[in-house]
């Protein structure tokens, strides 16, 4: 999230992937940063323990239907 | 019961006070001051009286003046009440303090004193003295000299419910910061209020001598402690340490802290039995005042960046001494750098920690081999340089190594050897166990940590043969190394 704050400070366009398990983390360092919101993605938990079929599957499912906040 | 302290050099002593002549200081509250009250009347029309808690005592004096208010009695570091002192020139030249015939007599140059009186009764404590009155007191000194923001409770909240429902608390009761106790945790430190001691992660806030301050006032320091925290508060926050990334894992690790040095004897730490557990107040909120600033001042909260799984029970706070006095090695501060003789803290990730039973081995080697099989299961025992650990030898185990002649650096040295793990056991499906390290990731042995990935402390009680396992966390760039610094004063 610094490395959003950071990049977004010089003009790069920057969004984050994150599972959904950490939205409220997400939330929190937001707004304790200074942002109603960030651009966000959010992957379907679980991830861990995913094959690399498997999270190429949720990465093109994500990048097709993951709601992206602004 | 809070510290007494030393107030700042204070208020218009001159004020009215005479260049030349007597002076008393007394309150209607204490039996030698009524006891004395003719004697005040024999000392003349020149006596200055100022009376600490009722102006209209003693009655029938000609110069009785109020200091309810504190400021000449401060001035003039009045301890006991009455005080007789002379001034002469402007400054003063002699006090007498309770009531002695002989030595009001010779400093007031008035003989017949008291007659039907005792020769001698002692005083009583100047209100100044008084735990409220002096808390009331460093306040109007010093209250100015602090930053935080204010906080008003209701006379009808409860106090600890207040604090927990603001969110300051670990979940445990705190200590109310007021700022007579913060101003009384400041004097444990010679460095200013102002000061920025560290950026703390996770929102990279800047933490002042005064923030961590009010953090050891609510874990429930005393303000001796107060540089060891300040010391903890810097060695967390390092780029080194990266609690940032320790919070935010699903990990369930957090920061310890050992202390070594002069400091662990002189605030009495537990490096000796039960080190580890409860029981000792700096080693309790030592741990937890660190934790505290992550929370307060850091903004690091369960549930929000605070990611762990399950998390454990140190998290509200782990801080022991190590026992340098039994200990057949160097501190570990010293092995890890510092100075010997200095105070220092080494902040480490920790797990909580698991005992390793052995109560058989007489010989260092087949102790060694027991230490090394607690400290494969790190993790896993199928993961090699996956996360640090710090083992604590305790005082029977230390001894085997110790009556065989092995240093800390000869048991960690044994240890690694003992711990380079086949690639054939480990590797992903071994021991039908799919967890493990991907096939053909490994051609030759692997060691379980890296290079000073393992720790190795000295603490516990006399009686039982069982050291800790304490885990960590992924070690090195991207996860976190444990860091040493002196504690300042």
């Amino acid at each position: 999230m610094h490395d959003f704050v950071a990049l977004e400070g010089l003009g790069i366009p920057t969004m984050f992937v994150v599972s959904s398990e950490f939205a409220d983390a997400v939330d929190a360092q937001a707004r304790a940063l200074g942002y109603a919101a960030i651009p966000a993605v959010y992957v379907p938990h679980p991830i861990q323990d995913r094959t690399d079929d498997e999270m190429r599957a949720l990465a093109d499912q994500a990048w097709l239907t993951a709601p992206v906040s602004a | 019961m809070p510290e007494r302290v030393a107030l700042a050099p204070a208020p218009p002593a001159g004020a009215g006070l005479p260049a030349d002549g007597l002076v008393a200081v007394v309150k209607r509250d204490c039996p030698t001051c009524r006891l004395i009250a003719p004697v005040l009347a024999q000392l003349g029309p020149g006596l200055v009286v100022y009376s600490q808690d009722d102006p209209a005592f003693p009655a029938g004096l000609a110069d009785v003046r109020d200091d309810t208010g504190l400021d000449v009695s401060v001035a003039l570091g009045i301890e006991t009440v009455p005080t007789l002192l002379r001034f002469g020139g402007g400054t003063e030249v002699g006090r007498t303090e309770g009531w002695l015939r002989e030595a009001w007599e010779e400093l007031a140059g008035v003989a017949g004193l008291g007659t039907g009186l005792p020769e001698y009764r002692p005083g009583c404590g100047s209100l100044t003295h008084d735990l409220e009155v002096a808390d009331e007191l460093l306040v109007r000194a010093r209250g100015g000299s602090l930053a935080a923001r204010r906080l008003e409770i209701a006379a009808l909240e409860d106090e600890a419910e207040a604090l927990f429902e603001r969110g300051f608390t670990d979940g445990l009761p705190v200590v109310a910061p007021t700022p007579a106790r913060v101003l009384r945790m400041l004097q444990g430190t010679t460095r200013e209020p102002g000061e920025v001691v560290a950026v703390v992660p996770p929102n990279l806030a800047g933490a002042t001598v005064e923030k961590v301050a009010i953090n050891a006032v609510l874990a429930g320091c005393r303000p001796e402690y107060l540089p060891v925290v300040l010391a903890a508060v810097e060695a967390a926050s390092t780029d080194e340490f990266n609690a940032h990334g320790l919070l935010a894992t699903t990990w369930g690790a957090a920061p310890a802290i050992i202390v070594n040095g002069p400091v662990a004897r002189a605030l009495g730490m537990n490096g000796g039995g039960n080190a580890l557990g409860q029981g000792n107040r700096a080693n309790a909120t030592i741990g937890r005042a660190l934790q505290l600033v992550i929370r307060n001042v850091g903004g690091g909260r369960p549930g929000e960046v605070d990611r762990a799984t399950l998390g454990h029970p140190g998290k509200i706070g782990f801080c022991f001494a190590e026992d340098e006095a039994g200990s057949p090695w160097e501190p570990l501060a010293v092995a890890r750098g510092i100075a010997p003789g200095t105070s220092a803290v080494t902040v480490f990730a920790a797990e909580g920690p698991r005992g390793v039973v052995d109560q058989i081995s007489r010989t260092p080697d087949s102790l060694a081999r027991s230490l090394a099989a607690g400290l494969r299961a790190v993790a896993h025992p199928k993961l090699a340089l996956a996360f640090d650990a710090t083992l604590v030898v305790c005082p029977e185990h230390g001894r085997v190594f110790a009556q065989a002649g092995w240093s800390r650096g000869r048991l960690a040295a044994e240890l690694a050897e003992l711990l380079l793990l086949e690639p054939a056991e480990i590797v992903r499906g071994a021991g039908g166990i799919a967890e493990g390290i991907p096939a053909g990731a490994a051609r030759g042995p692997v060691p379980k940590f890296r290079p000073d990935g393992l720790m190795i402390a000295y603490a516990g009680g006399g009686a039982g043969m069982f050291s800790t396992v304490i885990g960590g966390w992924v070690g090195g760039p991207g996860g976190s190394r444990p860091v040493s610094r002196e504690v300042g004063s």
